[in-house]
């Protein structure tokens, strides 16, 4: 117990020393399709621009189903599993868009800004199912991440 | 002269209460007619469709898939595709002019598509110009209707989508005046009486298409005078308030064109798909004339029973046509040449995959009642795969054939998304008997021992998979007094074994084992995380698969194993749209993290090593090198049931081989399922799992007694993934221990731990 006081301690003093080093990003910024995602260049691209457009005007079932069939042509697409997590967190359902958050992130290239983004989505998806412990733990990844930037 | 005047006027009163009481019945069956005519909704049952197939370049799909296909959903040879459902070959490639159809987002339109098959795949798509194109998708195969119990069943169509050839040879035969009279035609009765004695036989029928409407609406099948009586009036009336189109419209989507078991076969639209196979607008004018004929006796001139009979009622219809002048000659020969066309009853796709349609039913009917099933013309979008199905029927067929006495089921699931792929409940898979994939309850047997591998690896502290076990007679006394003594399948104790290779090697005696130490109730706990609703009895023997499961419930099981931990309930829906197309309901995917994905990584590469290592060794020497599969035998006692589970990154797919009256099977795991297994997945497109692990679990070489770290090379070391809280402290003399990552993420993870 005494342990992990000392641990908290000694982290968010770490944590702050960080924050005043240097200038953090976001981690819930909108950012892009990491350029290695094989989603790039692929037929199954045409299929998510059309559920961008389709989320766009709140058709978020026609999105969904535009994102499972370009997922079935590219399944080790993080990007389309993170497109499909923040529509289940758009339509209310946390718990589905924490488990395409985790699939992202088993997908994710080597990038700790996207890493980061990933956990931060998980960190929502988690607060969201009251999980507050769970979410903490997200969020403490996607700090980690960031600071590795 | 007084009793004169009297009688007529009484003959007067009783006129006036003639036309009163005739007055009174003329606006009893005004309302009648209007109320019935205007509140129709034609009863439609729901439509079950496979998956569209997507077309894209990269695809993997052979010529021979995409004859398939074409043949499926009975594409044409045409010159130039100039008709949606028609195809043309060119130098190299195909020319397709598709269907279109109705989805969720928006479906497809018809359109041509160009593409060329290189190998395997789909080399170019392109428009009929040539242009690029991204994705198309050919038109869903119609492979089920819902009709509880005795229905209707109907296609509707719209006039201006009716080929105006049919309309034409419809009037022709039945009706020559159609647009002339107003609902009964004195002029056509004479004539059909006259043409019909100089033909010698019933060649046109005296009732006009209004009066045939009001029969089949509003009146009996009897043949009686009242019944005249009062087809006359009513028909009258119907064209006194409706258009002729109006009139003629719902008499196409009305007419009785045949019976098909406890559905009654409505209209022109389905007399086409349940006759020919292709939608009307498809059709020749020999289907046309057929249809039309059947409109006289659809019982008495069959097609199917009586095809004479029926070529010549056909052709009594073409020489009418022909009469007309809607054909000249030598059309009207060429066409009064062709044989009948018709697709047998049994081959039609509506037909052909009954259980798949009975676990889609099930699914359906969680959600809806049947008289909406029945009635309201509901769209469903289902998850099968056509070319999938076919492959899993034709795998189990082949290896059956020699063994008579023997039945099974496979299933073939996508694990990310938890769709049924695939399903086969009988080995004569057209026949819709009982559906051993859903309703055969069999003990499953050593699939049973992931489960129990799985509870001792979500205890890091205690077990990993390096963790030493002991293959060895033990012996365990239940409360009932009874013992239970586990045994091998070859009656010999290896001694002691890493858990990795007692999974691999389907050792008993060291499962049961690691199953008591890792806890009877954690291992219930573990099947239930899996998916197992079924009761799962507290006795020890569950470790060995003394629990009854039917195969789908056990790819549940096995699909959140092949997910990393998560638990995606099967669906056999994607989308249901109402009869107009739009969108009513969607079943996404719901994946659930039930397992940590650490435990849930190690128990892949266990299952990974069954393949390379243990009893699965046999796909692994016949699928491609860089296909890589994880799976597991099964046999339960006697060799009742000889199961085989496993999965590669893109299929899950599961086999079960039993007999209905329970006897040995003369087959293991080993020996039957996984052979069938093997030839469906080398015939399937795939992506080999992915072998990358979880954070949290790290490759660390160990001592072969698994309790202290090693270095590669060292006498008996072994490289296993462990996850961090496995790890051991200790090191073995031999060899440079590497460093273990994860110190870093430990510390943190202490924090909230």
């Amino acid at each position: 117990m005494v342990q992990r006081f000392v641990r908290l301690i000694l982290l968010s003093a770490s944590l702050m020393l960080a924050a005043c080093a240097s200038r953090m990003t976001d981690p819930l910024a909108p950012m892009g399709m990491p350029p290695e995602d094989p989603l790039k260049g692929s037929a199954a691209e045409t299929l998510w621009q059309q559920a961008v457009t389709a989320r766009e005007h709140n058709q978020l079932s026609a999105a969904g189903r535009y994102l499972e069939r370009a997922l079935y042509m590219q399944p080790e697409s993080s990007w389309l599993y993170r497109e499909l997590a923040e529509l289940r967190l758009r339509e209310d359902d946390p718990q589905t868009a924490e488990v395409m958050a985790q699939r992202a992130l088993r997908l994710a290239p080597k990038r700790p800004a996207y890493q980061a983004a990933l956990w931060q989505l998980i960190a929502t998806a988690r607060a969201r199912q009251g999980n507050e412990q769970g979410a903490a733990r997200a969020r403490l990844e996607a700090e980690m991440l960031m600071r590795r930037q | 002269m007084a009793a004169g005047i009297r009688w007529r006027r009484l003959l007067w009163q009783l006129l006036l209460v003639g036309l009163v009481i005739s007055l009174l019945g003329l606006a009893w069956l005004d309302a009648r007619i209007r109320q019935r005519f205007d509140n129709h909704q034609w009863q439609l049952p729901a439509r079950v469709y496979a998956r569209p197939v997507e077309l894209y370049s990269g695809r993997e799909m052979t010529g021979q898939n995409l004859d398939q296909l074409l043949s499926l959903l009975r594409y044409r040879p045409d010159s130039a595709a100039r008709e949606p459902g028609s195809y043309a070959r060119f130098d190299g490639g195909v020319l397709l002019h598709t269907r279109g159809f109705r989805d969720s987002d928006g479906g497809e339109p018809a359109q041509l598509v160009r593409l060329r098959i290189d190998g395997p795949r789909i080399g170019k798509l392109t428009d009929g110009s040539g242009r690029p194109v991204p994705v198309a998708r050919l038109e869903p195969l119609q492979i089920g209707s819902i009709h509880p119990g005795h229905s209707e069943d109907r296609v509707l169509v719209k006039l201006e989508e009716v080929p105006p050839l049919l309309v034409h040879m419809l009037m022709a035969t039945e009706d020559r005046g159609f647009h002339e009279h107003h609902g009964i035609s004195i002029r056509g009765l004479m004539r059909a009486v006259f043409a019909n004695l100089r033909a010698g036989e019933m060649e046109q029928g005296g009732s006009t298409l209004t009066q045939q409407l009001v029969k089949n609406f509003w009146l009996t099948r009897e043949r009686t005078l009242s019944r005249k009586l009062v087809e006359i009036p009513m028909a009258l009336l119907l064209e006194l308030h409706y258009s002729k189109a109006q009139i003629l419209e719902t008499y196409l989507n009305e007419v009785y064109l045949g019976q098909d078991g406890g559905r009654a076969i409505h209209g022109m639209g389905l007399g086409a798909q349940f006759y020919f196979g292709r939608p009307l607008a498809e059709l020749e004018p020999h289907q046309f004339a057929m249809l039309i004929g059947l409109l006289k006796g659809p019982s008495y001139y069959d097609p199917r029973r009586h095809p004479e009979r029926a070529r010549q009622r056909r052709d009594i219809v073409l020489q009418a046509a022909a009469s007309q002048g809607l054909l000249d000659e030598k059309v009207l020969s060429h066409f009064r040449n062709k044989a009948l066309d018709v697709v047998p009853k049994g081959g039609s796709a509506l037909y052909a995959f009954p259980h798949f349609i009975d676990l889609v039913r099930r699914q359906l009917a969680r959600d809806y009642p049947p008289h909406i099933l029945a009635s309201e013309g509901l769209i469903i979008h289902s998850t099968l795969d056509v070319l999938a199905q076919l492959v899993a029927e034709q795998k189990l067929s082949d290896f059956l054939t020699p063994h008579k006495e023997l039945n099974g089921a496979v299933i073939i699931t996508a694990p990310d998304q938890g769709d049924v792929l695939a399903l086969v409940g009988d080995k004569s898979p057209r026949s819709a008997g009982f559906n051993r994939a859903l309703d055969a309850q069999r003990p499953i047997g050593s699939l049973a021992k992931p489960a129990v591998v799985l509870a001792a690896l979500q205890q890091p502290a205690k077990f990993h998979l390096g963790s030493v076990v002991t293959d060895g007679p033990f012996e365990v006394r239940m409360e009932d007094g009874q013992v239970w003594q586990p045994k091998n399948f070859d009656n010999q104790s290896l001694g002691a074994m890493a858990v990795t290779d007692a999974l691999a090697q389907s050792r008993n005696q060291a499962i049961a084992r690691l199953g008591l130490d890792a806890g009877l109730g954690e291992v219930i706990r573990t099947f239930q995380k899996l998916g197992v609703q079924s009761r799962i009895p507290p006795y020890p023997s569950i470790f060995l698969g003394s629990l009854n499961l039917s195969p789908f419930e056990t790819a549940v099981m096995y699909q959140t194993i092949a997910t990393g931990g998560q638990r995606t309930p099967l669906r056999s829906i994607t989308d249901v749209l109402d009869r107009h197309g739009q969108p009513l309901a969607r079943y996404p995917v719901r994946p659930e993290q039930v397992i940590d994905p650490e435990p849930a990584y190690l128990l892949q590469w266990a299952l990974r090593q069954a393949m390379t290592q243990g009893t699965g060794r046999y796909a692994v020497a016949q699928l491609p090198e860089k296909l890589v599969v994880a799976g597991k035998t099964g046999t339960s006692d006697g060799q009742r049931d000889a199961w085989f589970a496993g999965f590669s990154g893109s299929h899950l797919a599961l086999v079960w081989l039993g007999r209905d009256d329970n006897g040995d099977t003369g087959f293991t795991g080993s020996s039957g399922p996984l052979r069938i297994w093997t030839s469906i997945m080398a015939a399937l497109p795939q992506r080999p799992m992915r072998l990358a692990p979880p954070t949290g679990v790290e490759l660390v070489w160990l001592d072969p007694d698994g309790e202290r770290l090693s270095g590669k090379g060292c006498d008996g070391a072994r490289e296993y993934p462990l996850m961090t809280a496995s790890i051991p402290q200790q090191t073995s003399a031999c060899g440079k221990v590497q460093s273990v990552p994860g110190g870093i993420r430990k510390w943190f993870k202490g924090l909230f731990d």
